[in-house]
């Protein structure tokens, strides 16, 4: 009934009133461009805040670093102490760059199957061991990485008599790297539709086999990609091994051999009295870059092609 | 389809001379309830499944229909809290307390879900294969054949025997529906039992599965749920028409052949359904 009334004023109040909307939207148009131009300043600001430390440290890393890592003797060569008569003679790091890949290696022979398995199980049952596993290795996700270095020299070093070795320091990094590959392995095969398991139930399939067979084959890219996550993580940790590994100077594969590690070898030649080792300081952490670096773009490139071939 | 075995099918359909008008029961129902966490989903169901039949389970809803056909080849087992009652026998063998176990239930009683669901991780071959696979066939030769066999009788021999090798995933959804028919009749099944398998399809594509069935009938008893009145009328020999009840349970209104249950049912609410008066 209203509408009807209005409808029926004089055509020149109804002009009036249009006017008036207008001008009031005029305003209030201006006002929100400017509110919207002010918080995209603002965005922008903070971005460039976030960016200029990242750009600075990408700048440092190869302007100092790229030097280092040009001379081929810094891969194959072992450390050298400098001398007042070889100020510059530093030798490689090549003890650093095997160690590092050892106790990625070991650790990944013990974190990996664990942690999928673990994370399968989590996804799978729903019973109070799964609940309170779950519980313990999202707490072990938070905790200091120096705390596994310490149960480390307390656990394999000390009172398995094993002693500084590869494996002391490789057994750190599983234990950091374990909950990262439970917690990615649990949410991609929770990613995997019931549907499937049931088409695998229904074939007469033991729930092993679908495990096995169906939903780990189709959780594959994102436990992968939890996988390279952890090593990528392990690889870069500094505090686990510093206690364990015992910093050996030579080029070892074997697991009871003390070994060194990069991140490591960043670390005592940063404090070194040597001008020339604290400048291999940047070498080493581009090396260090470098690999981390590798490991997540092939996941990735890994991760994109399989999800093209379904 | 090869001559022998069609043979003896034709045989198997005509013999049925001296048997009472219904032939043997491929499945029994007595008195099935299912219900979860101590809530009835479904109760009160009592039939017989005849061999080399379709039977169709149909209802609006929240009938049951589809808790009912799970509870047959026992895939409510890993549900918390459900508990099914009643007698389900398979040849005779109570598929939940008898001499059978779940594994040899389900290789025996096939099933095709509502939407196509092939492994996307496996190849067409690998799919048809699959069940097979899953239980110890490892021996190429049986494989092979058991692949042809299979897809020849969903139909979808003629277009992928080029590319068996190529993902399931790459199929339509119809295509990919006949693989999940393949895959199930694979392992040789007694009962294939069908959950809506044509309502994520389109027309053109439904037409060919229903026509399917006509053919999968003469080796296989088909017990399918349908929320199509008309499918239901088209493929079924004998139909089960499912309702809710007050307390919001599904229980068995009716049960008799499709061409009863449709033109001259005993229950009036039958007749409501079919002529679509509800649901």
């Amino acid at each position: 009934m209203s509408n009807m009334i209005e409808l029926e004023e004089p055509e020149a109040t109804g002009h009036q009133m249009r006017d008036e909307i207008r001008t009031i939207s005029d305003r209030v148009r201006r006002r929100r461009q400017l509110r919207s131009k002010i918080m995209v300043t603002l965005c922008a600001i903070a971005l460039s805040i976030t960016a200029v430390p990242l750009f600075l440290l990408l700048y440092q890393l190869f302007n100092r670093g790229l030097p280092v890592v040009l001379h081929t003797g810094f891969y194959t060569q072992l450390p050298q102490t400098p001398t007042l008569i070889t100020p510059n003679a530093t030798g490689g790091v090549s003890n650093a760059i095997i160690g590092t890949l050892v106790l990625s290696l070991y650790a990944s022979i013990m974190a990996i199957p664990i942690g999928v398995l673990v994370g399968i199980y989590l996804a799978e049952s729903d019973s109070k061991l799964a609940t309170s596993l779950r519980v313990i290795s999202q707490t072990m996700a938070g905790a200091p990485s120096i705390l596994m270095g310490l149960f480390a020299f307390s656990f394999v070093v000390r009172d398995l008599h094993i002693g500084f070795s590869a494996l002391a320091g490789s057994f750190a990094l599983a234990v950091l790297m374990l909950p990262v590959i439970i917690i990615s392995s649990e949410i991609a095969v929770r990613g995997v539709p019931n549907t499937l398991r049931e088409a695998g139930l229904a074939l007469g399939a033991k729930p092993h086999k679908v495990s096995m067979k169906i939903v780990l084959p189709a959780a594959v890219t994102g436990i992968v990609t939890g996988i390279i996550l952890a090593i990528s993580r392990a690889i870069g940790e500094t505090a686990p091994v510093l206690l364990v590994i015992g910093g050996g100077y030579i080029n070892s594969w074997k697991p009871l051999d003390p070994v060194a590690a990069l991140p490591l070898s960043i670390y005592e030649n940063a404090k070194s009295e040597w001008p020339s080792l604290r400048t291999e300081v940047w070498g080493i952490a581009l090396v260090l870059v470098v690999f981390v670096f590798v490991l997540s773009l092939s996941a990735r490139i890994w991760a994109s092609r399989k999800q093209q071939a379904r | 389809m090869d001559q022998e075995f069609m043979a003896q099918v034709e045989t198997k359909v005509a013999a049925p001379t001296e048997a009472p008008e219904r032939g043997t029961a491929a499945m029994q129902l007595k008195n099935v309830a299912v219900s979860f966490h101590g809530r009835t989903a479904v109760r009160d169901c009592t039939f017989d499944v005849t061999k080399n039949r379709v039977t169709s389970l149909i209802g609006p809803s929240g009938s049951g229909k589809t808790t009912l056909l799970r509870a047959l080849n026992r895939l409510h087992d890993l549900t918390p809290g459900a508990k099914v009652s009643g007698q389900i026998l398979l040849e005779g063998t109570d598929i939940y307390r008898g001499d059978i176990t779940v594994t040899e239930l389900r290789t025996r009683v096939g099933m095709v879900f509502q939407r196509p669901n092939p492994f996307p991780t496996m190849s067409i071959y690998e799919n048809a294969v699959s069940g097979l696979r899953f239980n110890g066939v490892k021996k190429k030769a049986i494989l092979d054949e058991a692949a042809e066999t299979s897809l020849k009788s969903a139909a979808l021999w003629d277009s992928v025997q080029n590319r068996l090798k190529v993902a399931a995933s790459n199929l339509s959804g119809g295509e990919q529906q006949r693989l999940c028919i393949a895959r199930a009749l694979a392992m040789d099944p007694e009962v294939l039992l069908m959950d809506e398998p044509t309502s994520a399809l389109d027309p053109i594509a439904t037409l060919k599965i229903e026509g399917l069935m006509t053919e999968l009938k003469k080796r296989v008893t088909v017990i399918i749920v349908t929320h199509n009145m008309q499918q239901a009328a088209r493929i079924s020999d004998d139909c089960a028409f499912l309702l809710m009840g007050e307390d919001r349970a599904g229980e068995l209104i009716e049960f008799d052949t499709t061409e009863k249950i449709f033109n001259n049912p005993i229950d009036p609410r039958t007749l409501d359904y079919t002529l679509g008066r509800f649901g």
